[in-house]
């Protein structure tokens, strides 16, 4: 590209000649082949020609000019042209392309010879786009490699996963940095100026060497090494502005707000919406004339303040626009024998909330130093510190923020806090005292590399240690309320923690790697290695209340009682690992590759296992018979792997069947017990590794000089043996069922990868590369020990994600279609009154009633209705540069995917008369016009919604509180109401995200050369710009990914994770820079 | 070459050295918890004997103010297991709660580890027998709802047949049941910390559950088991007597009848209290107590006009006896009753301090109607003072001594053996500190309370029972009462409130003036709203008949009768409902158990 670029800018600037004689020729590949299509360019000139099909070009040029040949995928060439007319060129390919190296387990590997599924990812947007971390950068961009941010919260992890559903006990890929496994916290924390490559090991033969913990993949990233030469300084920023992407969108009416809780709760047992006429009266007025109606006043008889406030108060705590910053700066160099890279980077990532601090910030240093002792012997150190800090205010709650009513009100007349929730908030977020929790993590690691035999045979050693310290300082301090304008109240506790941590890690490998070509047809590559780990962390909290003071809120300055806690956990592997790779002809290759492996996690018999793999593949492009096609055919190449590995990821003491121990509930004297101990859980003989067999088939293409490159692989991973609570027991054992392994899963997917580079025009050409990819994964249960195929249990045979519901019949327009069809097992709390307009299900098993079974052989009205997992995740990247603009544009999203939703954020007053106006509800059953009286109290807005009049032919139910309570429950067998999932209210989930576009200047180096700058760029970028889901009506598209416990059928899933109430992603907009020196 | 040689040496020893250090990796693996403990190291002092039997306390907070919902005594919109039982088809698949055997599993453990511990024979005895105190707790809880029952005196492990083995009978159940309360009866030390199990917690529920095992047997044929209820009847009079006569327990009576029962329900400290023999003890931000706010106001549930006729007039006469009683204002209601009443129901002019969503309103306290709602409100239990650390550490009494005198007194009439000193000596003291007349063994029936009871005839048993329900009334006992005492047809009578004889203005303040107005559902509220003497605007209600969707209250004729609450109260299937059905779940994977009396 940089070519082009320099090209296009001598072009820019040149003047035409005239007079000029034809010169022409052939362009062919080294085989002799034609070229089509290669761009021809007298430089200095303004000409250009194409080649036609069969390589032949011809151009205007005279005797002394040079013409530059260029094509996609291969060198370019220049030549000046003599005196001959005739100029036959031969292009050569790119070696960097042809010999581009993918870092695998425990060395690297020229991308041509992969045999296993393996995707190295393009780390270049991960510096010329604002990323504020690597898997922000990660997301979309590989096949396969799934990355979900549910939570927008400064410095929050995403799941990542790779190639989908993993195993019923969960179960993430192995993340190596420098070949030292991390958590996706660390990998957070790295800055993503400092990545070299990013590998993702998708199969098992790829993953083998890496053992226990390689069972769903493998992430390696590298950083970058110092290069040899003269110092070179890149600095990299940039400033975002950000607001949050989807916030519910309420009416702000407060008249209506009112008259819509009222009508839901009032026709409940539940009536419990108390507003007097005179609250009416001043919503109406507050309604009718905003400007002109007080929003607070004292109340006449008591004096107090009240309220009516006519806002969305989610959007005074977080629709501002915040600010973040990034800076990186690194200097690299060296000699011919040593090397050097160290950087510095600080990023200050703000959250959406306002009022108060809420931001992480991370600061790195990093240094890697790399010396050729000998000729056969060098050593390097690589040396990391990382700080992290989250800080944010004690009391945040996200549910109450979204769930305020409008007619709350924040502050009062005299500046204090309003006595309502939203005042409350606001006081609490305020004053209410602050959170800090901060890492620092410390990572040197020494290796040596030692030439045994010159070439051939090489011995590492890598020693890592990292220390990382963990620091939680908080206090909830107390805060004041006006109640009325001399009635200022102080609330809340005054509590002080103090939580640390330490966690010790050290990781040693040592491995030889023998490569040699026997003949020139025989490449034989084989690793052996062992390798050993050991960790441990600690952690400790203390808290205390009753601070004495609020600008002290220290442990030793607090009078209450000192409670405490401490837990240590602490695992080993060791491993013995082997690579053996055969390569004949460069076409045949063969690779075994395999583990022998240990944890502590289980018991002593059961500690040890042995995991094998084998992957084939075959470049038909290599063949003799082939040479004709290229360039139209590049590369054919097919892969196939087959291997099993072990899964370890379990508790650290799970076969230890130790006494459990929590504090008491009852006040013994004056104090409550500390500690009471109660019985150990059921542990069973049973429980050992879980077992990951991956069958892996691939292709890969490139075309027309590799303008086109596509691959595809397809896939079937077998989890066995997964510890599951083992068949169910009677009740009377009064225990868990203890884990053993005892379930399979298997899991069928395909990816695909296309991208596509050329160039359009020749005088100043527009460069262009587009990238697509598509995965598609589905999950079943091979194997569960469930006799009955009770639907709260996983089952044989059950695809994971589905979701059971009702079929919809529409809404009960009779009492005659009401008395026709039993629906009183459904009713929430068994309170609510059937009434017409009331939701009305197909009766699918015929008895005349609605009913949920309990078994998926007797599922009386139930099915199937949908699947909560995300399929078709794609990822789309379209990159262009002309003249030293670049854009980018990133598209990301899921293609289909289901979702049933189960709380406020959907159902608003329906759930609950305690939050809601969500105006897509508007559309409610109502079976009269508003009586005279009811009118005479409506404001006009009222009645211009249409609310006041009847409405028969509606998308949702008559208006009922608690309808679609959650609160029963929201797994099967527990729910009721419209919190059973049914067809009418089935969103669909999928959604297409504009994740990114960047649009960059680099500035013409003629310019920033004299004063010493070797490159500028700058760029505006814009993050999450657009979304489009049927999700994005209520709530981020990813805020309901974190599917996570929802999956097992037996679970109650918890309020926070697929029900909306997310941190709020945002919509970042950035202006950034990258300088080199 | 010599060179080259000494160079490959040096590589393959420092090679060597590497792979050296990774010879010694058996004992790396060998990771062990260091935050958890094993049973091979606990169950050795009386400090590891004691924090383990602590984790078996379960005794109830103020939930016990709740525990009446759904009885004869308080009407609710709460969801609550006997309403569904009674209102819906209710099924093995949709009743299924009860089944945990978890606190048994936990008691067994600990009981089958105790010998090893390094402790007298006292210590050691007193342990087991709180243990074995909890297990009899535990298995009574499970006799209530299934009546036969496994019984299990060991932890069972996931490979045990006894998983499957089928209920034993009720009388080996009940059997073991009270081998283990005689245990720690005799066991168990009498002088422990406040809050803490002693040998009077366990004679208390042995004489509650004795009485129960009677009582229950008497009055319940399906059993079969009438011949053996004297037996239990015996236990629970003999323990109850061991209490009076040795537990040093009296009725807390300081000669202020309008205040000392109320007192017991809304103390910060009942350390002390006489009366008491366990207390679950709140203390502000220490352990804080449930802050039972909702059992006033219109959340869900509200006191019946049933319970209100119950109580004795001020001179011990029945309030059956006053003329017209079912067409009595709110305000008469409450004049001359037994003190017990205003210290249970708001009363006309009780004082609102506390007011939350739930119980709007403040000082004199106008009763607010809504439908589903009676009327009146329960005090008992509700803590109205605005202060948060107030209310979160007022003392719940667990157990009192009141409750004793009257198992002593049931069991005693039961058996036919009572006499009007042992009245004296136990019921007669609570009509003292509530300042009412005594009880006479020669007291004429109450024809409303005989209605009631068909199966009883003797007047002082019948009035043993309205003494119990008014005493422990909003407590949590009423269900068991009437489940033992065969009576649970006593709830399906429909719940109703206040009464009205017709449109018109009302005082509900007991002070003359009229507070609330009640209009016909066609009539419009005036605008201005008119306000009576003390300048109070009146608060207006819409009234009509059930299902009149304009009104604000139902009566029961429309423009005047009582307050209607929930209408709907379903059908109590004898035997059938006295129980509870074994989870259709459970019956599937344990073919052997058996459902009970028509359940399945």
């Amino acid at each position: 590209m940089k070519h082009y670029l320099l090209l296009i800018l001598f072009l820019s600037i040149s003047s035409f000649g005239f007079a000029q004689n034809q010169v022409s020729g052939t362009v062919t590949d080294a085989s002799a082949v034609p070229l089509p299509g290669v761009t021809v360019m007298a430089e200095g000139t303004g000409n250009g020609a194409y080649t036609d099909f069969d390589g032949h070009y011809s151009i205007n040029a005279e005797e002394g000019e040079t013409l530059v040949f260029s094509y996609v995928g291969f060198l370019p060439e220049s030549r000046t042209v003599g005196a001959a007319r005739t100029l036959d060129v031969i292009l050569n390919e790119d070696s960097q392309q042809l010999d581009e190296v993918v870092v695998v387990g425990f060395g690297t590997v020229k991308k041509v010879n992969l045999s296993g599924a393996v995707n190295s990812v393009s780390t270049e947007q991960l510096s010329t786009r604002p990323v504020s971390n690597i898997s922000q950068g990660l997301q979309g961009m590989s096949p396969g490699l799934n990355i979900d941010f549910a939570s927008g919260a400064p410095g929050a992890s995403p799941r990542i996963n790779i190639r989908g559903f993993t195993s019923i006990n969960g179960g993430d890929p192995l993340i190596l940095i420098d070949n030292i496994p991390s958590d996706i916290s660390y990998l957070n924390q790295l800055a993503p100026e400092d990545i070299e490559s990013i590998s993702v090991l998708k199969d098992a033969s790829s993953a083998a060497i890496y053992g226990a913990r390689a069972a769903f993949g493998v992430l390696l990233v590298t950083t970058k090494d110092g290069a040899s030469g003269k110092p070179r300084i890149n600095y990299n920023t940039y400033f975002t502005a950000a607001t949050p992407t989807v916030l519910p969108e309420k009416i702000s009416d407060p008249y209506i707000y009112m008259r819509l809780q009222k009508t839901f709760s009032g026709k409940t047992p539940w009536d419990n919406q108390f507003f007097t006429d005179e609250q009416w009266q001043w919503a109406r007025e507050r309604s009718d004339n905003p400007s002109g109606t007080e929003a607070v006043r004292q109340n006449s008889s008591t004096g107090m303040w009240e309220y009516m406030g006519n806002r969305d108060w989610s959007e005074y705590f977080l629709s501002s626009t915040t600010h973040s910053q990034n800076h990186n700066v690194s200097v690299s160099g060296g000699t011919d024998r040593t090397n050097y890279f160290i950087s510095g980077s600080y990023n200050k990532d703000n959250g959406a909330l306002i009022l108060a601090d809420d931001y992480y910030t991370r600061t790195g240093l990093r240094s890697k130093i790399n010396a050729e002792l000998t000729d056969w012997l060098s050593l390097g150190n690589n040396t990391s510190f990382i700080n992290g800090k989250r800080k944010n205010p004690s009391y945040f709650d996200l549910m109450s923020v979204y769930n305020f009513n409008v007619y709350d009100y924040a502050e009062n007349p005299d500046g204090s806090w309003a006595n309502t929730p939203v005042g409350r908030m606001a006081a609490r977020i305020t004053d209410g005292g602050e959170e800090n929790y901060a890492t620092n993590t410390f990572r040197t690691n020494f290796n040596a590399q030692a030439w045994l035999l010159k070439d051939i045979l090489k011995v590492n050693a890598q020693y890592t240690h990292e220390y990382e310290s963990q620091n939680y300082d908080s206090f909830y301090s107390q805060y004041r309320i006006g109640f009325a304008p001399d009635d200022i109240r102080e609330e809340g506790e005054n509590r002080v923690w103090k939580a640390f941590g330490q966690e010790n890690y050290d990781v040693f490998n040592l491995f030889a790697t023998f490569t040699k070509t026997f003949g020139s047809d025989h490449d034989v590559t084989l690793l052996g290695g062992y390798n050993q780990e050991e960790y441990r962390d600690e952690y400790t909290s203390v808290n205390r209340r009753d601070v004495i003071s609020n600008s002290l809120p220290t442990l030793e300055l607090a009078t209450g009682e000192m409670l405490g806690s401490q837990s240590i956990y602490s695992w080993a592997v060791t491993g013995l690992f082997y690579r053996a790779n055969y390569i004949y002809k460069d076409r045949y290759i063969l690779e075994l590759n395999g583990r022998y492996d240990g944890s502590s996690r289980f018991p002593e018999d059961a500690r040890y296992g042995f995991f094998p793999s084998v992957s084939t593949s075959w470049i038909v492009t290599q063949e003799d018979f082939m040479q004709d096609l290229k360039p139209a055919i590049n590369l054919l190449k097919f892969r196939a792997s087959y291997g099993t590995l072990g899964n370890q990821d379990v508790g650290s003491f799970g076969y230890i069947p130790s006494l459990r121990s929590g504090s008491g509930g009852n006040i013994i004297g004056e104090s409550l017990p500390p500690t009471v101990i109660s019985s150990p859980a059921l542990v069973s003989d049973n429980y050992t590794w879980e077992t990951v067999t991956t069958r892996n088939f691939g292709v890969d293409l490139g075309f027309l000089g590799n303008r086109i490159n596509a691959t595809f692989d397809i896939y079937r991973r077998d989890t066995q043996d997964m510890l599951t609570q083992s068949r169910e027991l009677p009740g009377v054992l009064g225990a868990q069922e203890p884990l053993e392994n005892a379930a399979d899963l298997k899991t069928n997917g395909w990816e695909l990868s296309l991208s596509y580079r050329n160039y359009i025009g020749t005088k100043k050409p527009l460069n262009f590369e587009a990238r697509f990819n598509l995965s598609d994964s589905r999950s079943y249960i091979t194997s569960f020990d469930n006799p009955n195929n009770s639907l709260t249990q996983y089952r044989e045979g059950m695809e994971l994600g589905e979701i059971w519901g009702l079929t919809s019949d529409g809404l009960f327009q009779s009492q005659a279609e009401i008395d026709a069809l039993d629906q009183t097992s459904i009713i929430p709390w068994g309170a609510l009154e059937i009434v017409e307009g009331w939701p009305k299900y197909v009766d699918r098993d015929g008895n005349q009633a609605i009913e949920v079974g309990t078994t998926a052989d007797d599922p009386k009205d139930i099915s199937v209705i949908g699947n909560m997992m995300p399929r078709y995740r794609f990822g789309f990247n379209l990159n262009m540069d002309w003249n030293n603009f670049d854009l980018g544009i990133f598209l990301q999203g899921v293609g289909k995917r289901d979702y049933y939703p189960q709380d406020y954020l959907y159902w608003g007053f329906y759930q609950q008369p305690y939050a809601g106006g969500y105006g897509h509800l508007n559309d409610f059953y109502r079976a009269t016009d508003d009586s005279q009286d009811l009118m005479n109290m409506h404001s006009q807005s009222y009645i211009d919604a249409g609310l006041a009049q009847a409405n028969t032919d509606a998308r949702f139910p008559v208006a009922q509180s608690w309808l679609a309570d959650r609160n029963l429950g929201e797994r099967i067998d527990q729910a009721k109401g419209l919190a059973i999932p049914q067809t009418a209210y089935l969103l669909n989930g999928s959604y297409v995200r504009l994740k990114n576009i960047t649009i960059g200047y680099s500035l013409p180096t003629t310019w920033t050369r004299n004063i010493g700058i070797k490159s500028l760029r700058l760029y505006l970028s814009g993050d999450n710009l657009l979304e489009l889901s049927e999700i994005a009506d209520f709530f981020d598209p990813e805020a309901i990914s974190d599917i996570g416990s929802s999956l097992n059928p037996g679970a109650s899933p918890s309020r926070g994770q697929t029900s909306g109430y997310q941190y709020p992603n945002q919509r970042k907009y950035a202006f950034g820079m990258n300088i080199s020196f | 070459m010599n060179f080259i040689k000494s160079n490959l040496l040096n590589k393959i020893v420092l090679g060597a050295g590497l792979m050296a250090l990774t010879a010694c990796s058996d004992d790396l693996l060998e990771k062990l918890p260091e935050t958890e403990i094993g049973a091979e190291n606990f169950f050795n002092t009386e400090e590891d004997l004691s924090i383990y039997v602590l984790g078996m306390y379960n005794f109830p907070g103020s939930g016990i103010y709740y525990g009446d919902e759904a009885t004869d005594n308080t009407a609710t919109t709460g969801n609550r297991e006997i309403k569904t039982i009674m209102t819906t088809q209710a099924s093995a698949n949709s009743i299924t709660g009860g089944w945990n055997w978890e606190e048994l599993r936990n008691i067994n453990y600990f009981l089958e580890h105790t010998q090893d511990a390094e402790v007298t024979e006292d210590v050691r005895n007193h342990y087991i027998g709180v243990a074995r105190f909890f297990r009899a707790q535990f298995y009574m809880e499970k006799l209530r709802r299934y009546s036969d029952v496994p019984w299990y005196d060991s932890a069972l492990g996931n490979t045990s047949e006894d998983l499957y083995k089928a209920s034993d009978p009720r009388e080996t159940v009940v059997q073991k049941i009270f081998e283990d309360y005689q245990f720690a009866l005799e066991n168990v030390r009498e002088s422990v910390p406040e809050g803490a199990v002693s040998k009077w917690v366990v004679a208390a529920y042995y004489s509650r559950n004795a009485l129960h095992e009677g009582t229950f047997r008497k009055y319940h044929n399906e059993l079969g088991l009438q011949t053996s209820a004297d037996s239990y009847l015996n236990i629970a009079a003999d323990v109850s007597q061991q209490i009076m006569d040795q537990g040093g327990f009296s009725v807390y009576n300081t000669g202020r009848p309008e205040n000392d029962y109320h007192t017991l329900f809304e103390s910060q400290n009942l350390s002390g209290n006489p009366e008491v023999i366990l207390t679950n003890i709140f203390e502000d931000d220490i352990k804080n107590q449930g802050d039972p706010q909702y059992l006033f106001g219109s959340y869900e549930m509200s006191p019946t006009q049933d319970l209100l006729s119950a109580y004795l007039m001020t001179d011990g006469t029945y309030f059956s006896q006053q003329p017209e009683p079912a067409a009595m204002s709110f305000v008469e209601e409450f004049k001359n009753r037994d003190p017990r009443l205003s210290q249970t129901f708001a009363y006309p002019g009780w004082e609102l301090y506390y007011t939350s969503t739930y119980s709007p309103g403040n000082t004199t306290y106008v009763q607010e109607f809504k439908k589903s709602f009676t009327g009146y409100h329960q005090i008992k239990g509700f803590v109205n003072d605005a202060a948060q650390d107030v209310r979160s550490g007022v003392d719940v009494p667990v157990l009192r001594y009141a409750e004793v005198l009257l198992n002593y007194a049931e069991a005693k009439a039961e058996l036919g053996e009572l006499t009007q000193a042992a009245l004296d000596a136990t019921l007669n003291q609570l009509r003292d500190r509530a300042g009412i007349p005594h009880l006479s063994m020669a007291v004429q029936a109450d024809p409303v309370q005989a209605g009631r009871y068909p199966q009883v005839s003797d007047p002082v048993l019948l009035e043993i029972r309205r003494e119990r329900r008014v005493e422990m009334a909003l407590e949590g006992r009423r269900l068991d009462d009437l489940n033992r005492w065969g009576a649970g047809k006593l709830m399906e009578k429909e719940p109703v409130g206040m009464y009205f004889p017709g449109l018109g203005s009302y005082d509900l303040t007991g002070d003359g003036v009229d507070d609330i107005v009640l209009l016909n559902e066609s009539d419009a509220i005036p605008n201005p709203k008119e306000t009576n003497s003390l300048g109070q605007e009146l608060i207006y209600y819409k009234v009509g008949s059930v299902g009149n969707i304009s009104a604000n209250v139902y009566l029961t004729n429309g423009n005047s009768g009582n307050i209607v609450a929930t209408p709907e109260r379903g059908t109590f299937l004898e035997p059938k409902h006295y129980y509870r059905p074994i989870p259709a779940s459970e019956v599937q994977l344990n073919p052997n158990l058996e459902q009970v009396f028509g359940w399945d």
